[in-house]
């Protein structure tokens, strides 16, 4: 039975599980309401809940769990030689797992019965035309060993789907079952429900911490096999960064390092003053009028997506660069010989975090009480005196939390910086040189076909954990400055 | 209204500090004060008594212009000080408001050091030539509002470390610290304690040496304890103005005697 049956028929069961255990707490209170113990919605979400959620889990564990167990107990099966041919045993799987969603398609369309399915042998049929015939290509001629194997893999699944059928409703209908049982007037059914609230909000919060560690999980274990073909000091103090698959590369983090935060430190230059001079306008001095135009109006700018933000360095900002401070540009200088440059890809990142310095400054100089304007102001000081010896330094480490922040969003950028700053990594103070950044290697180090055993495409798991590391230390930073600022006034 | 433990009601002067006649202030549509006229004397402490909404806050904050600072709140009316109107328009709120100081409702200390909040208004002013009399400035205003012994040696600590009382006498000091020549206090004691309100309360009545004082104040205990004169308010209007032990033992209007007897407010 296909997934979306049983997910159909659980929600059924739930549904009338909550109309019976509404009926049944209704009837045992006879029939006033005040004899309950809870509101009799909450015996009928009992009901439902009970049905509904352990049945869900299960069904999503088991469609997920069950095709790496079949897979396991077919392996067995492949001969030595079929794998030897192939060259590698998860091709031999995917060919068997084609040819068994063939042999599904076929018997669905009538172009075979189930047992004629179940028995073919390549002696006797053509299974590729058969299959090809049904609109299933297959690369190659079956042999029969990936027959044999394709048929038993079908074979445990589906007696796999009629177990996790059988189990999953079952359960929904015992448990729903379970729940009408203990349905009577003393049955403290908002508890519980609120119990099992509580614990589906718990599950989703460690859904996404879980998440969490898996990415980090997965970025640890290729860095550690990263490491494993490529010395740590030549990755972290080597100062070349001249990847090329044919072997001998050498792969330096230093030059993409330096280009990451000369970028950075320039968008934050850019960014900073124009950000935090907006939100002390936008806060203090704007008329209401004008804050509801301009506040909105900044906020754009956070909307646009970054590849639009590129694609401004690229033909906008990087061309008006050259013809101020190109070979021939109206200063004359001939320092910026393309458009893609650190300058570039650095002004237009700091256009794009203007808007994230400047809201989480407003916020933040808006949160200062509004007793420390009075107290200022009482005292015989200007506005400006109030806002500079006041206010901007009780808003200082929110506002340095907020910089914090500006500056890990510079760190992980990748789009500007690909269109903008160009793909030479080298080290250089120029900044109207091209340079290039760690994310953007990992972007050109994982783009194209790519073989996860060399270390020239390892590096970019490296490269990325090295980034986390970094911009985790920065955000954690942040947050412990805001938090501390946080105290002062609560 | 035995519990009222009156002070002498000796008014030691009668200069005219501050007039006010026929004041307005209209909040947008709604309009705070009507017709207020009042004489608030030097080196006298005068207690705003009145319901909540009465206006007296409002009043107060109209004699440092404070209510310049909130965008609808109008203001009519002559207020002099010393002669010299303060709504004139040659007149800069932020001088008038070194003149007049003010001390909030909430103890509200700058998030600096002790010695900061206390010297912030004497820097702003340029009132000390060195560091040596910038000192020696918030060591009086320390001594006057009688935080100088407990806060000598943690100068450097932040003032928001400081209990609510001190706090307060904080606030009081930073106030006092800049020469005002009239000291605004807007129910300067509702967020402090029984002792550390006695002690304000103490501290106001020494401030009167050297000021006019006006106290907006909830309590009438309060009012009767620490002022000489008293002026109640209802519905924005100055309903009598008199000397406090009249005012409290024998009021001529009737709303008066409502009030301080527990009938209204």
């Amino acid at each position: 039975m296909p997934v979306l049956w049983i997910l159909a028929i659980v929600l059924v069961v739930a549904l009338v599980g909550f109309v019976l255990g509404r009926q049944r707490a209704l009837s045992s209170g006879q029939g006033d309401i005040r004899n309950l113990h809870s509101l009799p919605s909450y015996y009928g979400y009992n009901a439902a809940l009970f049905g509904l959620v352990p049945a869900v889990l299960v069904l999503a564990v088991w469609t997920v769990v069950q095709p790496l167990v079949v897979q396991n107990s077919v392996i067995d099966l492949i001969p030595e030689s079929a794998v030897e041919d192939a060259g590698n045993l998860s091709l031999v799987m995917s060919d068997v797992r084609r040819v068994a969603d063939g042999l599904d398609v076929a018997v669905a369309e009538g172009a075979m019965s189930a047992e004629m399915a179940a028995s073919l042998r390549t002696d006797f049929t053509d299974v590729r035309t058969r299959l090809g015939n049904v609109g299933v290509a297959l690369g190659s001629d079956v042999t029969q060993d990936t027959l044999r194997v394709a048929q038993r893999y079908r074979e445990l699944t589906a007696s796999g789907n009629v177990l996790k059928t059988i189990v999953v409703l079952g359960l929904s209908l015992g448990l729903t079952g379970l729940a009408l049982l203990r349905t009577s007037a003393q049955f403290r059914a908002r508890n519980v429900v609120e119990q099992g609230v509580l614990l589906l909000l718990l599950a989703a919060a460690c859904i996404a911490i879980l998440t969490t560690l898996g990415i980090v999980l997965s970025l640890i274990f290729n860095t550690i096999e990263f490491f494993q073909l490529y010395r740590w000091t030549d990755f972290f103090f080597g100062t070349t960064w001249s990847p090329s698959f044919g072997g001998g590369s050498e792969l330096g983090i230093i030059p993409l390092l330096w280009g990451t935060l000369y970028i950075s430190l320039i968008a934050l230059l850019v960014a900073v003053p124009i950000g935090l001079f907006s939100a002390v306008y936008l806060s203090e001095y704007a008329s209401p009028r004008f804050r509801s135009i301009a506040k909105p109006l900044l906020e754009v700018l956070a909307g646009i997506p970054t590849i639009v933000y590129g694609l401004f360095a690229l033909l906008t900002v990087g061309p008006l660069l050259v013809s101020v401070f190109g070979d021939n540009g109206t200063l004359g200088l001939g320092w910026m010989q393309g458009g893609t440059a650190v300058m570039t890809a650095g002004l237009v990142m700091g256009i794009m975090l203007i808007p994230f310095v400047s809201s989480l400054s407003d916020d933040i100089i808006n949160a200062v009480p509004q007793a420390m304007r009075d107290g200022s102001l009482g005292l015989g000081a200007t506005h400006s005196e109030t806002v500079r010896q006041v206010i901007l330094p009780a808003a200082l480490p929110g506002i340095v939390g907020a910089i914090l922040l500006a500056a890990s969003r510079a760190i992980g950028e990748t789009m500007i910086v690909v269109l903008g700053a160009g793909a030479a990594a080298r080290l250089d103070l120029n900044p109207f040189e091209a340079m290039t950044t760690v994310t953007a290697k990992i972007v050109s180090q994982l783009t194209g076909d790519t073989d996860f055993t060399s270390p020239e495409a390892l590096v970019a798991f490296a490269l990325g954990m090295t980034l986390f590391v970094i911009t985790l230390g920065l955000n954690v930073f942040a947050l412990y400055i805001v938090r501390k600022y946080r105290e002062q006034y609560e | 209204m035995d519990d009222l433990r009156l002070v002498e009601r000796d008014v030691d002067t009668q200069d005219i500090k501050i007039a006010a006649r026929k004041v307005q202030v209209f909040y947008g549509d709604t309009h705070a004060i009507r017709d207020v006229d009042v004489d608030i004397l030097d080196k006298t402490v005068t207690a705003f008594i009145g319901p909540s909404g009465c206006g007296k806050s409002t009043f107060l904050r109209c004699l440092n212009r404070m209510n310049d600072t909130i965008d609808v709140a109008r203001v009519e009316g002559d207020i002099h000080l010393d002669g010299e109107d303060i709504y004139d328009a040659k007149v800069d709120p932020v001088q008038l408001r070194a003149k007049v100081g003010m001390v909030f409702q909430k103890p509200n200390p700058f998030p600096k050091s002790i010695y900061d909040n206390v010297a912030y208004g004497p820097k702003i002013h340029g009132l000390a030539k060195n560091k040596a009399e910038l000192d020696e400035i918030v060591e009086t205003a320390l001594r006057r509002a009688a935080l100088w012994d407990e806060a000598k040696d943690r100068l450097d600590e932040p003032g928001t470390g400081l209990s609510g009382g001190q706090q307060q006498r904080l606030c009081i000091a930073r106030a006092v610290a800049t020469e005002p020549e009239v000291l605004l206090m807007d129910e300067p004691c509702s967020a402090l304690d029984p002792i550390a309100t006695a002690q304000v309360e103490e501290l106001i009545d020494e401030l009167r040496q050297n000021y006019a004082v006006v106290i907006v104040t909830h309590s009438m205990q309060q009012a009767a304890r620490v002022s000489q004169k008293t002026a109640f308010f209802h519905l924005g209007y100055l309903v009598e103005y008199d000397e406090t032990g009249k005012i409290f033992t024998n009021p001529e209007d009737s709303r008066t005697e409502s009030y301080i007897s527990g009938k209204i407010g």
